[in-house]
């Protein structure tokens, strides 16, 4: 479809997925339908849960719990952004370095020994962290932006009791979320009319480096001028209707689901707790 | 209030991406606590934090947490007027505390350190066992060695590590800090409205009117002439009055004046309190319609900031306004004119007594703008409120019962009611010219792969020639900003190609210059010349090509020193178009060059344009939802709809 071989280059590679962030996957399941509240309780307490057990066992419970949560909300491959190539490169060097160091378990293949404890080990640590990334992810991809600002609020009733101002946090985070695409746009455009610049690349490295911290300096000055610009902006509308007050025309209760959730997630975690216990008694 | 919020909400965005490059997260943190109290601070911590556990888990939650705390401690150490010794040692403090508490924390969570300490050993070991293999074996007993040692101390490490860690990024923000901070300082306050916080004249009833302005005026503060000339009004209970008169003529101030502020001198008189927002008082509908929409769905939005308990009938409102069953999609999805009839629905919960609708349509498409103007005409009809009308299109005026015009106003020649400019006679080229952008088969798909792809544009195909004025029409939505994008090279179209010299133009970006919609995102520098010669690449020193460029877009060179906040909406769009224009593009695109400007700005614009395409042979396309007055400037119209060209019988001379 193209008329010259540098066009050709440009369209045949297929573009990478981008991140999307904090829109929910079009389409409904039970787990778009729990309670927000739900959602960030669970995935808290089983990041704060493979903090202090990151063993292999709780990593698999709680990956399984991904997994499944994933296909109940029919969450497709695509929704997962593609890895750029330095990550992978990074993932490649400390796999390599951590395997190299060898240690225990060791397995012996046609008379060689190899020792697989750094590879594992280094495994272990990969595996938390996409674990813990897919935990926010799965609240993101499910969870209409809307409903995380009450549900802070219904969450951190308790916290008022100690004259903690959990609604003002609550306003504040709606009012981000409701900010969030609006901002990007115009980060985008920032960017864009950057890129439309000439690039002046000074002779010295001195220079060049000078040149380099102005410009961002630059860029970032633009950047939260524009923000303070939409903050006042907003600060208007909302003097205009009388400061703050209700979030939600119907605000969301935690229903039978969301009940069962809950005591689905406790149960996993006690019962990683009790095998991480196990295992570590036996041994 | 209000403003804090907005200020915490937006500040709280940036924060999570900033964060990821670690030191520019500290900031907006800083400037945070620079300007306000520590609570705002925390407020702003807790959404950025739950923002970047969305996004990032626990990992980022943290990171954002560090970030608060180096930016918030610098911001308030600035605020108080210390100076670096401060830093250092409250960086000091600061950093042993923090390392110890991490510590502590790894003390606790036994399994995690173990698993991280192996990773580290593993890696350590593997690094010394390369070393041993390429002959290093001295270096790599060292470097085990002191590792070992390392952990065996490692509470003691970690605490050192910590605190000079602390300490230094400390250090390098108060050096990036103080600098920007100089910057921040200078950035004035836009907002207009102020919270009312029951003291000056609050107390007692709501009740805005029927309200008598006698002889009033106002002055801003430090300004040279009155804002608002001596005016004397009466606005009765359910009347609909409309005012016009160009930018600058004081119909903003005088929404103020109504809106509650004390005008310099004369009086206002009123039976009750103002009662922004509240039930029974004033409501504001404002220019911008993304600023206005508070709720991030479109029933939260029509209820946001009741006191709560106060039940309406949201869908009935939504009705009344052309919006009925949309309560549950989101504000993000709706258009301009949506928008703008969403903040019409949240006012009118509050049954206000007094409605100001200032300047409603100016971002609105003609579509938008006529069901807009439908929903007002008949407002006074379906509620016993009185309604302002302010705009500066004397045609959206008719269906008021009284008209105030201001336009007689000190430095404005009152132009709004005047006819359209003469048309000079265009000689429209009909030689085949070169072709400068060829587009051939254009398609272009957001989220490409992912369940959010979204197909803005398909198969479009055209070539804009040397010399050609081309308009594309089309309305929100329509793929339009996209297409721009991709002549000018910043967007990769995902099929088909866009072509300059037989090259795709995202390998020359920049060659094509592109005014975005919104000019005051593309001034970067704080200064009109400094701002001129970074975009032209020229250096600040070189005043005579500054004031060129400047004299080529009409603009005074005495205005090079201007700094770019005190310029108007006019002035931006031509200070984009000098920095644009001396680097001699190959063609110009303009994203809706006259959205916000009032007809007077207009018009000189249009005529600079003309000339600069008819004189030096400037390749003009304009991007638009509006046909109005681009007749000449652009003899050709294509009309995108749904991202597909409309074919159209031969589309020469500007029929609109």
């Amino acid at each position: 479809m193209s008329t010259t071989p540098a066009a050709t280059h440009g369209s045949t590679r297929r573009p990478p997925r981008p991140v999307v962030l904090l829109v929910p996957v079009p389409g409904t399941s039970t787990i778009h339908e729990l309670w927000a509240g739900t959602k960030l309780l669970v995935v808290f307490g089983f990041s704060v849960l493979l903090t202090f057990y990151p063993g292999w066992v709780t990593i698999g419970l709680v990956a399984a719990m991904v997994f499944a949560a994933a296909r109940i909300a029919r969450i497709p491959r695509g929704a997962v952004p593609s890895m750029p190539r330095w990550l992978w490169f990074v993932i490649a060097l400390g796999g390599i370095t951590a395997a190299v160091a060898g240690g225990t378990p060791k397995v012996s293949i046609g008379g060689l020994e190899v020792g697989l404890g750094g590879g594992l080990n280094f495994l272990r640590f990969t595996a938390l962290s996409i674990v813990l990334l897919a935990l926010g992810a799965m609240v993101s991809w499910t969870t209409n932006v809307a409903e995380i600002g009450p549900a802070l609020a219904t969450l951190g009733r308790p916290f008022r009791l100690v004259r903690i101002p959990v609604d003002e946090w609550a306003v504040a985070l709606a009012l981000a979320l409701r900010a969030f695409p609006m901002l990007i746009d115009e980060f985008q455009v920032l960017y864009a009319a950057r890129r439309l610049r000439p690039k002046r690349i000074p002779k010295s490295r001195k220079a060049r480096r000078r040149r380099h911290a102005l410009e961002l300096i630059d860029l970032l000055a633009a950047a939260i001028t524009v923000t303070l610009r939409r903050a006042d902006e907003m600060g208007d509308a909302i003097t205009a209707r009388g400061g703050a007050g209700q979030l939600s025309a119907n605000p969301a209760r935690p229903k039978l689901a969301d009940w069962v959730t809950l005591a689905i997630a406790i149960a996993t975690a006690a019962v990683a707790v009790a095998l991480e216990m196990m295992l570590h008694m036996s041994p | 209030m209000g403003a804090l919020c907005a200020v915490i909400a937006i500040i709280s965005v940036v924060v999570p991406f900033a964060a990821g490059l670690a030191l520019l997260g500290t900031v907006p943190t800083g400037l945070l606590a620079y300007r306000y109290r520590l609570r705002v601070l925390m407020a702003a911590t807790v959404a950025a934090g739950v923002i970047a556990f969305l996004i990032a888990g626990l990992g980022g939650f943290m990171t954002v947490v560090h970030c608060v705390y180096i930016g918030g401690l610098t911001g308030i150490i600035k605020r108080r007027g210390r100076g670096v010794p401060t830093v250092i040692v409250s960086s000091l403090i600061a950093g042993v505390a923090f390392g110890a508490v991490n510590v502590g924390a790894l003390m606790v969570m036994t399994r995690l350190r173990h698993l991280i300490f192996k990773v580290i050993t593993a890696n350590m070991d593997g690094v010394a066992a390369f070393m041993n293999r390429i002959h290093l074996q001295g270096a790599a007993a060292l470097a085990k060695r002191s590792f070992a040692v390392g952990m065996h101390y490692w509470q003691w490490v970690m605490l050192v590590y910590f605190t000079i860690g602390i300490m230094v990024v400390s250090l390098i923000g108060w050096w990036a800090l103080s600098r920007l901070l100089e910057r921040m300082r200078r950035i004035p306050d836009v907002h207009k409205l102020d919270a009312w916080d029951g003291s000056k004249g609050e107390e007692g009833p709501v009740g805005p009117v029927p309200v008598r302005l006698d002889k009033v005026r106002f002055r801003y503060p430090g300004a040279g002439q009155d804002a608002l000339r001596e005016l004397s009004l009466e606005l009765r209970v359910g009347e609909h009055v409309a005012i016009t008169g160009p930018n600058g003529s004081g119909k903003t101030t005088l929404m103020l004046i109504l809106a509650g502020r004390r005008p310099t001198s004369g009086t206002v008189e009123r039976p009750g309190a103002v009662g922004l927002g509240k039930l029974g008082g004033t409501a504001l509908v404002l220019q911008h319609p993304e600023c206005q929409v508070l709720g991030t769905r479109v029933a939260d939005d029509v209820v946001w900031g009741l006191p709560p308990g106060t039940e309406i009938d949201v869908d009935q409102l939504l009705a009344e306004v052309g919006l009925e069953g949309l309560a549950e999609r989101d504000t993000g999805s709706l258009s301009g004119g949506e928008l703008q009839r969403l903040a019409l629905a949240a006012a009118l919960a509050r049954e206000p007594a007094l409605l100001i609708a200032d300047e409603v349509t100016t971002m609105v498409d003609q579509q938008g703008r006529d069901a807009l103007l439908g929903v007002l005409a008949g407002l006074t009809k379906r509620h016993r409120t009185a309604l302002v009308h302010i705009t500066h299109y004397n045609n959206e005026a008719d269906s008021a019962e009284r008209t105030i015009d201001l336009s007689n106003s000190p430095d404005n020649a009152g132009m709004v009611g005047a006819a359209a400019a003469p048309a000079p006679t265009v000689t429209v080229d009909h030689r085949q010219q070169a072709a400068v952008i060829e587009l051939a088969g254009v398609g272009h798909e957001y989220g490409n792969g992912t369940p959010w792809a979204k197909t803005a544009l398909r198969d479009v195909s055209f070539v804009v020639h040397q010399g050609d004025g081309l308009l594309i029409h089309g309305g929100n939505g329509s793929g339009k900003s996209t297409l721009a994008w991709i002549m000018a090279g910043l967007t990769v179209p995902t099929t088909g190609a866009c072509l300059m010299d037989g090259r795709p133009t995202h390998e020359q970006v920049g060659a094509v210059a592109l005014s975005f919609q919104a000019a005051r995102l593309q001034l970067m520098r704080s200064r009109v010349d400094l701002e001129v010669a970074s975009a032209a690449g020229f250096s600040p020193r070189d005043e005579d090509r500054i004031a060129a460029a400047l004299g080529v877009v009409g603009l005074d060179p005495a205005l090079a020193k201007r700094r770019i906040d005190q310029l108007s909406g006019g002035q931006m769009r031509r200070v984009v178009l000098a920095g644009l224009l001396a680097r001699s593009p190959r063609a110009l695109i303009l994203d809706e060059p006259l959205a916000g400007l009032d007809a007077a700005s207009q018009r000189g614009l249009l005529r600079l344009l003309l000339s600069l395409r008819r004189d030096r042979g400037l390749t003009v396309v304009v991007i638009s939802h509006d046909f109005v007055g681009l007749e000449d400037l652009c003899p050709r119209t294509l009309h995108l709809r749904n991202g597909t060209l409309e074919s159209l019988p031969a589309a020469a001379g500007g029929m609109a």
